[in-house]
C-alpha cells in the first residue's frame, strides 16, 4: 500500500470537499435505510394496532410523524442522491486536474524523462491508463469503504443501545467478516491476478505488433498460423486472468451478501426473543432487520473496487518509478565555457548507448562567440546525439560539454495543441505581438496567418496537424529564433521546407541573429545556411 | 462505412455464439431473484408468526431454516452468475480474436502493411476487451431487468393488486423507463468520456513536448495552463452533467416515492381506514412482504443504468471492428481464379493482369518464365509494377486475371524466402528470431547464417552468443542490421525461391555490401532469386534483367 501514499496525500489536500462529498453519500444511504426501516416499523405498528381495533380494544397510533418521516426520507434520498452525484463528480474532475498537474510537475523535474526509454507512444498510453486508475480512487474505493464501516458501526451501536448487548455482538460477529470478505479478502484473492495484467497486456501488444510487422516474412515462410496462435494464446491468458478475477469477485460479493442476510435473520431471531421477553415492542423488532437489508446496497459497491486495487497499486508503483524527481542530475550538465571567447566547448566527448560501440568518440570542438558552424553527417552518424550533448540534454559517456545559454531546435518538430501565439511565446514569454509577427515574417509564415480569421490566435490542431510538415518546422524554427539565448543550436532546421523558401529564410536569418553564435547540423551542406566553418562527421 | 446498425447486428451474432453462457448467466440471475423473493417471504412470515400469532421463536425454526436456505441459494446463484458471465465474455472475446485473425490472413501482407501496426494492435487488444462489459454485464442485465421486476410484480399482485398497480404506475412501462435511463446514461457517458479524452489529450500533449518546454524553461507556465484548461473543461462538463444526472434522479425519485406510497397505503389499509379494493385482506405478512419486495422491483433497473456505459463502449469498439472485418470480405470476393499447375522446374506467369484503377492497369497480359536457379532483377520506374509482380508471385495479392505457377504449385503454397523493406525482429534472443521461421534450426546453422550476413561482430560482443537478447540496452538494431537478420532467416531455411523487394534501398554502405555478398552466395547455391531493384550492383548480380513498365515486362 506504500505505493499509494503520495497519491492519497494529494487527494486529501481537499479535505473539505471529500468530507462534504462523503456526508452526501452518507445521507443518501441513511435516507434509503431510513425509508425502508421506518416503513417496516409503520406497517408493523399499523398491523398490530389494526388487530387491536378489530377486536374492539381502544387503541390509537400517531400517523403523522411516521407518515411525514417516510415522505421526508423519500425526498431526502432523491435530493441527496442527485446532490451527491453532481458534487462528487465535480470532485473527481478536480482531483483529475490535481493529479495530472502534480504528475506533470514531477515529470518536468525527472532527469530520467530525458532518456529515451520513457517517450514512446506505448509509454504515453500506459501513463494515461495509470493516471485514470488513480482518478477514481476516492469515489470508488476510499469513500465507500469508509462509509460502509461507518454505517455498520452505527447499526451495531443502535443494536447495543436499543436492543441487547448479545444482538450487538452477534451482528459484530456476522458483519465484520462480511466487511472483510467484501474488501480485504477480495483484494488478496485477486491481487496476483491483476497486478501483472498491465505488463502482460503490454507484452501482448508488443508481440502482436511484431506479428503484424513481420506478416510478409511469416506468410512467406508459412508461419503466420503458428505465430498467430501464440498471440491468441497470450490474449486468451489475459482474458482468463480477467475472468478468474471477476469470478472470484463475484463469489466474494455473494458471500458478503449471505453474511449480511444472515445478520438480518439473526436480528429477527433475537428481536423476537426480546419481544417475547417484553423488552422491545413489535414495530421495533422489524426496524433493525429492515435497516440491515439496506447494508446490502453499501456492501455491493465494495468488491469491485477492491478487485481493481491490485491494478491501481501497480499503476501507482509505475508512476512513482517513472516520475522520480532527480533535479540535481539535470543541472550538473550546465557549465560555462572555460575560455570566455568561446560560446561552446566540447572536450573529448564520447557518446555511447549501453555496451554498443560509441556513436561519437573523443570529439573536440570549440566555437567562438559569434561564429557560425555547420556540422554535416549521414543519418546514423551521431548528429542528433551530438546536438543533444551540445544542448545539455544528453550527458556524454566521457568528456565534457560546456556552453553559454543556448536555444535548441530539436530534430523532431514539437508543436502543442494550442494557439499559434502560445506556441511561439514558449520561446520568449514576454514577446509582443509585433515581435511574433516579425519572426513569422522571417520564416515566411506571416502571410499564411494574416489570412486566418483568428490570426495569432489560430489553433494548431493535434500535433500541429493543420500545418504541413514544412510549415510546422518553420514555426518550431521561429520559436527558437524568438528566444534570446546567445547560442543557437539547430538540428536539421529545414526538414520539409522547399529550396526556394529555405533560401529566402537563410538570407534574412543572418541579420535577425546578428551577433549570436549558431551551430547547425544537417545531412548535407545545402540543407543548412551558409557558415563560417563546416565540419564533417564520419 | 459501417453504420451502428451493422455493429449491432455483429454484436447480435456474437451473442448467438455465446448464447448458452448468456442463458446460464440469466438463469442464475433469475434464481437470485426467486431466492430473494423466497427470503423476503420467509422473513415476513417469521415476523407475522412472531408478532401477530405470538408463536415462540423456538417453534419457528422451520421458517428460519427456509430463510437461511433461501439466503444460501441466493449467494450461490450470485456467485454462479458472475462465473458464467466471466466465461461468456472470455468466450466471446476469443471468438472475436479468431475472427480478427482470419481477417488478417485474408487481408494479406500487402494490404496489412498499409495499416498502422498500432491501430491493428489496438483493435486486437483494446477494442476486443471493450466488449467485456457488454457481454458480462449489460446483455444479461437487460434481460434480467425485464424478468425479475415481472416476477416481483406477479407476487405483489397476488398479495395485493392495488399495491401492484402502484408499483406498475411508478414505472408506467418498463421499456419507457429503460429508454429514459438509457438516454441519460448515454449522454452522461459521452460527455464524461469526451472530457476525460480531452483532458488526457492536453496532458499527453504537454508530456510529449516536455523536452521542448524544459529547453525553454517553460514547464511551470505549462503546468499552470494545464490547470486552467482542466478547470475550464470541468466547468463546462458540470453544466451538462447537472442535467444528465437528472435521469438517475428520476429513477431514484420514482422508486423512493413508490416505496413511500406503498408503505402508507399498506399502513392505512392495515388500520382498516381503506375499505375498498383488496386492502381489507392485508395482513402483516402480506403488507411487510410487499414492502420488502418493492426495492427489489427497482434494483434490476438501477443495475442496468449502471451498466449502460458498457453498451456504449461495446458499440464504439464494435463499429471499428466491423469496419475492419468487412473491409476484407469486400476484397476477398473480387479474387479467386482457377489455378493451372505448370512444370515443377519453372516459375511461370501467364497472361497476368492487375489494375488498382480501371483506367491504368499496373500489369497487362504479362507472361514470364523463370527457370530454377535463375537470378532475375526486375527494374523500371517506381509505380511501374515491379513490386506488384513480386507480390503476385508471392501470393500476397490475387491478380485480376491470369495464372501463376510456382514450381508446380499455386503462389504462397510452398514456403519461400521474403525480404521486404520494413525491418522485422521480435523481442528475444538471436536464436528466437531465426527460429521464428525455421523452428528446427540447429545452433550451428543459426550462428553460421548470422556470420554470413555480417552480424558476427555483434555476436562476438555478447556473452551468451546467439542466446543473448538482441535488444539488450533498449537499443535496437539499425534498419540495415535488421534487414540482414531477415536475410539470415532465409539462409537458415534453405528455400528454393527467394523474393526480395528493393533489398538495398536506404541502407548504409556496410549493410549494402553484406547483402550483396549474401545474395551472391545464395545465387551460387542454386537458389532462384527474383528481386525488384534500381541498384546497379544488384543488377549486375542478375543473369537476367527485366524492365517492368507501363503494364508490360520485357528483357532489358
Amino acid at each position: 500500500m506504500r505505493e499509494l501514499r503520495p497519491w492519497i496525500s494529494l487527494i486529501f489536500r481537499r479535505p473539505g470537499r471529500l468530507l462534504v462529498g462523503g456526508l452526501l453519500i452518507l445521507i443518501t444511504l441513511l435516507s434509503g435505510m431510513g425509508l425502508l426501516a421506518l416503513s417496516g416499523w409503520f406497517i408493523t405498528a399499523t398491523a398490530l394496532t389494526g388487530l387491536l381495533l378489530a377486536t374492539g380494544v381502544q387503541a390509537s397510533l400517531n400517523l403523522y410523524i411516521p407518515g411525514g418521516g417516510i415522505r421526508f426520507f423519500a425526498v431526502a434520498r432523491t435530493v441527496a442522491r442527485y446532490a451527491e452525484r453532481v458534487y462528487n463528480h465535480d470532485t473527481v474532475l478536480r482531483l483529475l486536474t490535481d493529479i495530472r498537474v502534480a504528475l506533470f510537475e514531477r515529470l518536468s523535474l525527472a532527469a530520467r524523462y530525458r532518456r529515451t526509454a520513457l517517450r514512446g507512444p506505448q509509454w504515453l498510453s500506459r501513463l494515461t491508463n495509470d493516471v485514470d486508475a488513480l482518478d477514481t480512487l476516492y469515489l470508488r474505493l476510499i469513500a465507500p469503504t469508509a462509509l460502509a464501516a461507518l454505517v455498520t458501526a452505527l447499526l451495531i451501536v443502535v443494536a447495543w443501545v436499543f436492543y441487547s448487548q448479545a444482538l450487538a455482538i452477534g451482528l459484530l460477529i456476522t458483519l465484520l467478516p462480511a466487511f472483510l470478505v467484501a474488501t480485504v479478502v477480495v483484494y488478496l484473492r485477486t491481487r496476483h491476478l491483476v497486478y501483472r495484467q498491465t505488463d502482460a497486456r503490454e507484452r501482448a501488444r508488443t508481440d502482436v505488433i511484431e506479428h503484424i510487422e513481420g506478416f510478409a516474412e511469416l506468410t512467406a515462410a508459412g508461419r503466420t498460423g503458428k505465430h498467430a496462435a501464440l498471440c491468441l494464446r497470450q490474449a486468451d491468458q489475459i482474458a482468463r486472468n480477467d475472468s478468474r478475477a471477476d469470478t472470484r469477485t463475484g463469489w466474494n460479493l455473494g458471500l458478503a451478501q449471505v453474511m449480511v442476510n444472515l445478520a438480518v435473520v439473526l436480528a429477527v431471531w433475537m428481536g423476537l426473543q426480546l419481544f417475547q421477553q417484553g423488552s422491545v415492542t413489535g414495530p421495533v423488532v422489524v426496524l433493525l432487520p429492515v435497516a440491515l437489508l439496506g447494508l446490502l446496497e453499501v456492501y455491493s459497491m465494495l468488491p469491485d473496487a477492491f478487485a481493481r486495487l491490485g491494478g491501481t497499486l501497480a499503476s501507482a508503483a509505475r508512476l512513482n518509478r517513472d516520475c522520480v524527481a532527480e533535479s540535481a542530475a539535470g543541472s550538473a550538465a550546465s557549465q560555462p565555457p572555460a575560455d570566455p571567447r568561446h560560446a561552446l566547448e566540447l572536450d573529448q566527448v564520447t557518446v555511447r548507448f549501453g555496451d554498443h560501440s560509441p556513436v561519437i568518440s573523443r570529439f573536440d570542438l570549440a566555437v567562438l562567440n559569434g561564429e557560425w558552424v555547420n556540422i554535416i553527417g549521414n543519418s546514423g552518424a551521431g548528429k542528433s546525439s551530438l546536438a543533444e550533448v551540445m544542448a545539455g540534454l544528453e550527458i556524454p559517456a566521457s568528456g565534457c560539454a560546456r556552453r553559454i545559454t543556448s536555444a535548441y531546435l530539436t530534430q523532431q518538430t514539437v508543436l502543442f495543441e494550442d494557439t499559434l501565439k502560445a506556441n511561439l511565446l514558449i520561446g520568449r514569454p514576454d514577446a509582443s505581438d509585433a515581435d511574433v509577427w516579425r519572426v513569422l515574417g522571417l520564416v515566411a509564415m506571416a502571410d499564411r496567418f494574416t489570412r486566418e480569421p483568428a490570426q495569432l490566435n489560430t489553433w494548431l490542431g493535434s500535433m500541429g496537424s493543420q500545418l504541413s510538415g514544412g510549415e510546422a518546422r518553420r514555426i518550431a524554427l521561429a520559436r527558437v529564433l524568438l528566444n534570446e539565448a546567445p547560442l543557437i543550436i539547430l538540428d536539421e532546421p529545414f526538414t520539409g521546407v522547399d529550396t526556394h523558401t529555405r533560401n529566402s529564410i537563410t538570407a534574412d536569418m543572418k541579420q535577425w541573429l546578428g551577433e549570436k553564435t549558431v551551430v547547425a547540423l544537417g545531412h548535407a551542406p545545402e540543407a543548412l545556411p551558409a557558415s563560417d566553418r563546416t565540419l564533417r562527421l564520419s | 462505412m459501417a453504420e451502428p446498425a451493422t455493429a449491432r447486428a455483429w454484436l447480435g451474432g456474437l451473442a448467438a455464439h455465446g448464447r448458452p453462457l448468456i442463458l446460464a448467466t440469466v438463469s442464475a440471475g433469475v434464481v437470485v431473484g426467486l431466492a430473494t423473493i423466497a427470503q423476503m417471504a420467509f422473513l415476513a412470515g417469521i415476523v407475522h408468526q412472531g408478532l401477530v400469532a405470538e408463536v415462540p421463536v423456538e417453534q419457528l425454526s422451520l421458517l428460519f431454516t427456509g430463510a437461511v436456505a433461501a439466503i444460501l441459494v441466493r449467494g450461490l446463484a450470485q456467485g454462479l452468475q458472475s462465473r458464467f458471465a466471466a466465461r461468456c465474455s472470455r468466450k466471446v472475446r476469443s471468438e472475436v480474436r479468431h475472427q480478427v485473425n482470419r481477417c488478417w490472413q485474408a487481408t494479406g501482407p500487402v494490404a496489412m502493411g498499409q495499416i498502422s501496426a498500432g491501430t491493428l494492435a489496438r483493435e486486437w487488444l483494446d477494442h476486443t476487451d471493450a466488449l467485456h462489459g457488454y457481454f458480462a454485464r449489460f446483455l444479461p442485465q437487460m434481460i434480467l431487468a425485464v424478468i425479475v421486476p415481472l416476477l416481483v410484480l406477479v407476487v405483489v399482485f397476488s398479495l395485493d393488486w392495488l399495491a401492484g398497480i402502484f408499483l406498475l404506475l411508478s414505472a408506467p412501462l418498463i421499456p419507457l423507463f429503460m429508454a429514459l435511463v438509457g438516454m441519460g446514461a448515454e449522454k452522461l457517458n459521452q460527455q464524461h468520456f469526451q472530457t476525460i479524452g480531452r483532458l488526457s489529450g492536453q496532458f499527453l500533449d504537454r508530456v510529449r513536448g516536455l523536452t521542448t518546454l524544459q529547453l525553454f524553461g517553460q514547464t511551470a507556465t505549462a503546468a499552470e495552463i494545464l490547470r486552467e484548461r482542466s478547470d475550464d473543461y470541468r466547468r463546462v462538463t458540470m453544466k451538462t452533467l447537472r442535467i444528465a444526472f437528472l435521469s438517475s434522479a428520476v429513477l431514484e425519485f420514482f422508486s423512493s416515492v413508490a416505496i413511500a406510497v406503498v408503505a402508507i397505503y399498506i399502513g392505512f389499509g392495515l388500520l382498516g381506514y381503506i375499505t375498498y379494493g383488496p386492502a381489507e385482506d392485508l395482513t402483516l405478512f402480506s403488507g411487510l412482504l410487499v414492502l420488502l419486495l418493492a426495492p427489489e422491483f427497482f434494483q434490476p433497473l438501477r443495475l442496468l443504468s449502471q451498466h449502460y456505459h458498457d453498451r456504449a463502449a461495446a458499440m464504439g469498439a464494435g463499429e471499428e471492428l466491423v469496419r475492419r472485418l468487412q473491409s476484407v470480405e469486400a476484397g476477398a470476393q473480387a479474387a479467386q481464379g482457377s489455378f493451372q499447375p505448370q512444370s515443377p522446374d519453372l516459375v511461370s506467369v501467364r497472361d497476368l493482369s492487375l489494375a488498382y484503377d480501371r483506367e491504368r492497369p499496373v500489369l497487362d497480359q504479362v507472361s514470364l518464365e523463370v527457370s530454377k536457379g535463375d537470378v532475375i532483377a526486375l527494374t523500371g520506374p517506381s509505380g511501374g509494377g515491379k513490386s506488384s509482380l513480386l507480390y503476385l508471385i508471392a501470393g500476397f495479392m490475387q491478380p485480376d486475371r491470369g495464372n501463376i505457377s510456382v514450381f508446380g504449385a499455386a503462389p504462397g503454397i510452398q514456403p519461400f524466402g521474403w525480404l521486404g523493406q520494413s525491418p522485422f525482429l521480435v523481442h528475444g534472443t538471436w536464436a528466437d528470431n531465426v527460429r521464428l521461421t525455421t523452428p528446427d534450426a540447429t545452433d550451428i546453422s543459426i550462428e553460421t547464417a548470422l556470420r554470413q550476413v555480417g552480424l558476427g561482430d555483434l555476436l562476438n560482443n555478447r556473452k551468451s552468443g546467439i542466446y543473448s537478447r538482441i535488444t539488450e540496452d533498449g537499443q535496437g538494431l539499425s534498419g540495415g542490421q535488421a534487414r540482414r537478420l531477415s536475410l539470415a532467416r532465409v539462409f537458415v531455411a534453405n528455400y528454393d525461391l527467394i523474393l526480395l523487394d528493393e533489398p538495398t534501398a536506404g541502407l548504409d554502405s556496410d549493410s549494402e555490401i553484406y547483402i550483396l555478398e549474401a545474395l551472391h552466395k545464395l545465387a551460387l547455391a542454386g537458389k532462384t532469386l527474383i528481386f525488384a531493384t534500381h541498384h546497379q550492383a544488384l543488377l549486375t548480380l542478375a543473369n537476367r534483367t527485366l524492365l517492368v513498365s507501363e503494364g508490360g515486362v520485357q528483357d532489358a
